[in-house]
């Protein structure tokens, strides 16, 4: 047992545990930092597939960016509402089942297949410097679908700027 | 270096987790998170696979973009959840139903 | 997408005369459109601006398009599988003429328009709707194509419902439209059907294309007569012209037009253009047609009080004449009289327009209220009006078909054509001929008994008013018009109809008409002399004994049958008409209460049955869709497991 496969199971625990949490939260808010534990978790586990940029930009964009924005919505909505936002379930039972035969089938189909031990290939993954591959392949090989994802940002920006400002009836 | 199906397997929970969260919470901003937690699954799933194969970046390409669409996605997401809780003062998504009547 | 035939010995400049003459009355429907509301006054400047224009261009057309070959310019339009449709433009004399006559007569209703219609609240869609209604009459004009026409007949259709509905406030007036739109549906049903079999038999819709190939005569024969059902509806020939006195509801200068230019003359044209696809029978059942619509609306026209119904049913008479001169194999003469009307009464209807006017102006000065369309209660207005009266009497005459007018011209062409065609034909030939020499007689009598009633005589409920006539943008439309219901324009000789028009609007054929020219001249003459002793007379009293030949003469021989008979004519129209279509309509309510039980007692019963298992399954299904989208979702999940397990298993 290694310090890397210790890292992984703490990881893997924290998120698990998290997202179980996160099914009995009954504050949206709770249930919000608790998304926050298991996307700094998730981050922790790309470091360990070797994938750091991904993982980087994981804290970046998701637990730094997304959930704030989250947050900030949920405060939004419980200000203009005037009460804490508690949160109630509905159809528990026959979600529940769906989630977990769900989650049955997946393992069972994962459980089927044989994938190489990554043991063999990790050693020589780490000798390379993954952020420096990533950025010059997403300035030449991707450079298309990078593009494109910036135009998508901007529009998406613009548009919920629009869509959440205050003069509902002001001609865009 | 762990096996690729413990990666997997969190990955599996987390979407079915996911799952759940949107078909049972009542208010739209968990729904969102939901979803959040279903990309950030199949992210996991990318990543991981990608791990196989250590000179592509594929998957980690996939992953990067994956996270960007989320990002609009969010964004959006939320700005549509305050115009209609502006507009219907409700966050349950069920009661947004004037199409219905 | 070539030409497929190019143009020979046209210049350019005709064809963008030809073109301005066709546009500039879409140019103008559409600046109408565009003007704002506060510079509605400047349609009124611009639509007769464009109106002109588009005249100057079509009197160019005219004089560069007389007596060349005809000029032909086509296009493909579409093309279904194989077959190809094509448009195109086709310019021969008639059309030429026609188009010349059309857009002058249109542009000097303009002109009327801007003083008759001056103060009106929704004066850009009117001037719209008449630059549109030119438009699609020209469109006919030109159109090289049945199915192009047909398309146009119907634009012609809905701009006439629009303008007679103009007023659109008045329940009378969105009724009339009503009935003028869907009467002329009617017609064009059957139109359409034999465009189909035109279609089925020629595969072709140029008309120039048609004219080449060997057709089936039965089958033609269907076809033609469908077509001509489009023709009965448009030019109002019995049995579906009652939406003709109807559509005097709308303003005056829109039955001017309706009546001279645009609408109803579209189906003689129309007759004339497709004059070849008529066999022999088809054109029996047209001569007939013809001949029964113009002795009703002769003999309705005496029976009526109302100065624009007069006139309406005078124009259904006349077009009578046209048709049955079509029937009779006689296009050309058919045209003569058709252009020669289109000026006559144009001035007859704006004249009556400038009475009314005035009219409505005296008795807005003075708050007096009376109906001014009743003729019962005018009288002696020549002194009042002298102008108008002038420009009445000149077109009257013309349309009585005195001598030295232009209706003695076309009128005599037809006789003569008649007459022609009643030597070499069969025998009931003759009472066709007889037909129409008695409606010649009887348009002397009403036109006259209008002439006299209107303005000799004694001041009724007038006599109070101080009426002024019309300002000169009304007067100068009708002097325009009244001067050219004058012989000269048509032929030379005052007593031979066959002149420059006659002789190059077709194959026009001699009929040695000086013989009938006399005859006509005199059964003409005969006729205005009965009409000047009965004049004063109510046509709804008895005449008194006392008299003179003559006068005796018309009571016992002529006015008695006549009231009779216009008042059997009035009832035919009132009641048999009316009635039986008042009877179809009762028909229908029966059946459709039967229907109605059958429909609820059996058909119900059935279907409740089916509904209710619809019902329960409809209930079992919208469970899955009541609007929750968490349970879309949930079933959308299941679904995928089912599918997963599926797969895996």
């Amino acid at each position: 047992m290694n310090a890397p496969l210790i890292l992984f199971y703490f990881f893997e625990a924290a998120a698990a545990i998290a997202a179980v949490a996160l099914l009995f939260a009954r504050s949206v808010f709770y249930g919000a930092l608790l998304v926050i534990v298991i996307l700094l978790a998730l981050a922790g586990l790309y470091v360990l597939a070797f994938a750091e940029f991904v993982a980087v930009t994981q804290i970046l964009v998701y637990a730094g960016g997304i959930l704030v924005v989250i947050i900030f919505g949920i405060m939004l909505t419980s200000r203009l509402s005037g009460k804490p936002l508690v949160v109630e379930h509905t159809l528990p039972v026959s979600g529940g089942l769906v989630g977990l035969a769900f989650f049955g089938a997946l393992v069972y189909a994962i459980a089927l297949q044989t994938f190489p031990t990554s043991e063999s290939v990790a050693k020589t993954s780490t000798t390379f410097d993954a952020t420096q591959t990533v950025g010059i392949a997403l300035m030449s090989d991707y450079v298309l679908p990078f593009e494109t994802t910036g135009i998508l940002l901007l529009m998406a920006l613009i548009g919920a700027a629009v869509m959440a400002s205050d003069n509902a009836s002001k001609k865009i | 270096m762990a096996p690729v199906h413990h990666f997997l397997y969190l990955g599996a929970f987390l979407f079915s987790t996911g799952l759940i969260v949107i078909i049972t919470k009542r208010n739209t901003i968990m729904v969102l998170l939901g979803l959040e937690l279903m990309l950030n699954a199949s992210n996991l799933n990318l990543v991981a696979f990608n791990s196989l194969h250590p000179g592509s970046l594929q998957g980690q390409m996939f992953a990067l973009f994956v996270i960007v669409v989320a990002v609009c996605e969010a964004a959006v997401g939320l700005a549509i959840v305050l115009r209609v809780y502006r507009q219907y003062r409700t966050s349950v998504p069920d009661h947004v139903n004037e199409l219905n009547q | 997408m070539t030409p497929l035939d190019t143009l020979q010995a046209h210049s350019s400049f005709f064809v963008i005369c030809l073109g301005g003459a066709l546009a500039l009355p879409l140019l103008s429907f559409l600046l109408c459109f565009y003007v704002s509301e506060k510079y509605s006054w400047a349609t009124s400047v611009l639509a007769p601006f464009l109106m002109m224009a588009s005249t100057v261009c079509a009197a160019v057309v005219l004089y560069q398009a007389w007596n060349h070959p005809a000029f032909t310019w086509q296009r493909v339009w579409f093309s279904i599988a194989d077959h190809t449709f094509t448009a195109g433009i086709h310019v021969n004399n008639a059309s030429a003429l026609m188009l010349f006559v059309v857009t002058g007569v249109s542009f000097l209703v303009h002109v009327y328009s801007i003083g008759y219609m001056a103060g009106d609240t929704a004066l850009r869609r009117y001037f719209a709707m008449l630059g549109f209604f030119t438009f699609s009459m020209l469109g006919i004009v030109v159109s090289d194509n049945l199915l192009l026409i047909f398309v146009f007949w119907e634009l012609v259709g809905f701009s006439s419902y629009m303008l007679i509905g103009h007023w659109n406030e008045s329940p009378a007036a969105a009724e009339a439209s009503k009935r003028a739109f869907i009467i002329n549906r009617v017609g064009d049903a059957g139109f359409l059907i034999g465009l189909m079999l035109v279609w089925t038999h020629g595969h072709t819709f140029n008309i120039e294309a048609l004219r080449a190939l060997p057709l089936d005569p039965a089958w033609m024969t269907a076809a033609s007569l469908c077509i001509f059902c489009g023709v009965v509806g448009k030019s109002a020939q019995f049995p579906l012209f009652t939406w003709l006195p109807d559509a005097m509801e709308g303003p005056t200068p829109v039955s001017a037009l309706i009546h001279a230019a645009t609408m109803v003359t579209a189906g003689v044209f129309l007759l004339g253009r497709a004059h070849f696809l008529f066999t022999p029978a088809a054109l029996n059942v047209v001569a007939i047609t013809g001949a029964i619509t113009a002795l009703l609306g002769a003999f309705a026209a005496l029976s009526q009080h109302d100065i624009k119904k007069v006139l309406a049913y005078s124009t259904m008479s006349q077009l009578g004449l046209m048709v049955a001169a079509m029937g009779a194999g006689a296009p050309e003469a058919a045209l003569l009289h058709l252009f020669t009307h289109a000026f006559f009464k144009a001035c007859l209807f704006l004249s009556a327009g400038s009475i009314i006017h005035a009219l409505h102006q005296a008795q807005h000065q003075s708050h007096v209220n009376f109906d001014v369309q009743d003729i019962r209660l005018l009288g002696g207005l020549r002194k009042k009006l002298p102008f108008t009266f002038i420009m009445f009497v000149v077109s009257g005459s013309a349309l009585a078909g005195l001598p030295l007018f232009s209706g003695f011209l076309s009128k005599d062409a037809i006789l003569a054509a008649l007459v022609h065609w009643s030597n070499t034909g069969d025998a009931w030939h003759w009472v066709v001929l007889l037909v129409v020499a008695l409606v010649s007689f009887v348009t002397v009598l009403y036109t006259f008994r209008l002439v006299w009633t209107i303005f000799n005589g004694e001041e009724k409920s007038t006599a109070s008013l101080v009426v002024s006539e019309p300002p000169v943008v009304m007067r100068a439309p009708m002097a325009v018009l009244a001067l050219a219901s004058v012989w000269i324009w048509f032929s030379w000789n005052p007593f031979s109809f066959s002149g420059w028009i006659y002789n190059h609007i077709g194959a026009a054929k001699d009929f040695h008409g000086g013989f009938v020219s006399m005859a006509s001249a005199a059964w003409v003459l005969l006729a205005l002399a009965v009409a000047y002793a009965s004049r004063g007379r109510k046509l709804d009293s008895r005449l008194l004994a006392q008299g003179f030949y003559v006068d005796l003469f018309s009571r016992k021989a002529i006015e008695q049958p006549t009231l009779q008979l216009a008042d059997l004519t009035h009832r035919a129209d009132k009641k048999w008409i009316d009635g039986f279509l008042h009877a179809t309509a009762y028909a229908q309510v029966i059946v459709a209460n039967l229907t109605g039980w059958f429909d609820r007692a059996i058909v119900d019963g059935f279907v409740d049955g089916a509904a209710g298992l619809a019902k329960s399954i409809g209930s079992f299904t919208r469970s899955f869709q009541g609007g929750k989208i968490q349970l879309y979702i949930f079933w959308a999940a299941f679904a995928i497991i089912i599918f997963i397990i599926w797969t895996l298993l």
